[in-house]
């Protein structure tokens, strides 16, 4: 069964049965062919309900709470009963249903793909180093870690950066540093710091954002390039501290392609 | 290649003459695209490590998958303008609008719709979309309306070729004309 598709349907069947209940005139549901449509929608909503409750999709109390909206709903349509019940459990069954059941069961199913997705986009890396964090990074996101995944992917792409600096020599990078800083272009000329490495681990002390500015400056990158190379760095930061922002698998697949493409796969940082 | 183009140059302009005016300059940047594209000698292959040896759909140099060409030579879109809206522009690419055009959900998820199956393309060459994969991003861009995400789609059934309930969506000829005019308006930032 194609659950999302038949909470859709369902759904549909409530809005209808809403709106007819809204359309009559009298105080209560007494018409039988309403009645058995409602308990029909019950009938269908079961074989759903069970799929959801053996999966770990949809949070239990919010399942809990739908399925008993149902039962109450069944139970009045056993009888001709106040029409402003029906409304008052119509509406918690369709914002509930919508909300807490189906948006979160159409998140938690792309949960259970992203990771073929994932490793897809980084399948033909072989550096045995990079691949462990994107495993590790992947096996995140397979289990709705999707913050750690960020931070864990990022992890492989500062590798990459380090490494590829690092090839240029110790003096030349320094050299690099201070020539950028003293650049006047327009992407440069915020940048201020004194850079002076003496070991190749030193590296690792400096600020991401300034290492991928110097990719930029030694054109690994174009503008566009670094733009988006910038961009999943803050996406990054934004999930490496505190804060309310958690990006959803979707966010996860566009971060993966980004970072993918700009360095991981990128032949300027082999 | 440069006195390759010299040579060619007064045909393409002329070729271009007999575009009504207001299309003139479209025409040449086409054109042009296309010459490049067909004489530019291809870009070094950088040494991918351990690729798997499966099949890659051809591309150009553009990186776009030859599949894809004839909808962007019909509907007038070139690479500069495919590039603001998808990002790369051959496998794995991601749609880049941070919002979907429409006013509606149900504008939206026809428009997203469309969107999602050039994609697919820009990644297979077939202008597909599953719609696992549009639930999933109409929620991410919050134009998932459950009640009518089949209502909708059954409404805009033209741009669609005809299939069975719940099977993917594939776009038919309608569908890829408004699929070109909303990567236009997007890259225009309308």
């Amino acid at each position: 069964m194609d659950v999302a598709q038949a909470l859709e349907d369902l759904l549909e069947e409530l809005a209808a049965i809403q709106k007819a209940v809204g359309k009559l005139k009298t105080a209560s549901v007494s018409g039988q062919e309403l009645r058995k449509r409602i308990k029909d929608a019950h009938k269908d909503w079961l074989p759903v309900a069970g799929l959801l409750e053996t999966g770990t999709s949809v949070d239990a109390s919010a399942l809990q709470d739908v399925s008993s909206a149902w039962t109450a709903m069944a139970k009045l349509a056993n009888s001709p009963s106040p029409k402003k019940q029906y409304k008052a459990l119509l509406k918690t069954i369709i914002s509930k249903t919508e909300g807490e059941v189906l948006h979160k069961f159409i998140k938690a199913s792309a949960i259970q793909t992203i990771g073929d997705s994932l490793r897809r986009l980084v399948q033909p890396i072989s550096d045995s180093e990079l691949l462990a964090y994107l495993d590790e990074s992947i096996r995140c996101a397979e289990t709705n870690c999707v913050r750690a995944s960020v931070v864990l992917a990022w992890c492989a792409v500062a590798h990459r950066v380090h490494k590829k600096l690092a090839s240029l020599g110790i003096t030349t990078l320094n050299a690099e540093f201070a020539r950028m800083k003293a650049d006047n272009g327009l992407l440069f000329r915020a940048f201020k710091k004194d850079y002076v490495f003496s070991t190749e681990t030193d590296i690792q002390e400096a600020a991401d954002a300034h290492l991928i500015l110097l990719c930029r400056f030694l054109t690994y990158l174009d503008d566009t390039q670094y733009k988006h190379l910038k961009a999943a760095l803050d996406l990054r930061n934004g999930c490496g501290h505190p804060t309310g922002y958690v990006p959803d698998p979707v966010k996860l697949q566009a971060y993966y392609a980004d970072v993918a493409q700009l360095v991981l796969l990128n032949a300027k940082f082999v | 290649m440069l006195d390759k183009l010299k040579a060619d140059f007064d045909e393409i302009i002329a070729l271009v003459n007999k575009a009504p005016a207001s299309l003139q300059e479209t025409a040449f940047k086409m054109i042009l695209e296309q010459w490049f594209n067909a004489n530019a000698s291809p870009k070094p292959v950088p040494p991918t490590s351990t690729a798997s040896p499966a099949a890659v759909p051809p591309t150009g140099p553009s990186g776009v998958l030859d599949a894809v060409k004839p909808f962007l030579t019909a509907n007038a879109i070139t690479t500069e303008v495919l590039e603001k809206v998808f990002h790369p522009t051959g496998p794995g690419a991601q749609l880049l609008a941070s919002s979907i055009p429409g006013t509606g959900k149900a504008t939206k998820l026809v428009s997203l719709s469309l969107l999602l199956c050039v994609r697919q393309a820009l990644e297979s060459g077939a202008f597909t979309c599953t719609l696992k994969e549009l639930r999933e991003l109409a929620v991410h861009y919050d134009c998932y309306d459950s009640a009518n995400f089949a209502a909708t789609l059954k409404t805009n059934k033209n741009y669609y070729k005809p299939r069975a309930k719940g099977a993917d969506l594939e776009l038919s000829g309608p569908g890829s004309r408004r699929a070109g005019e909303l990567i236009k308006s997007i890259a225009a930032g309308e």
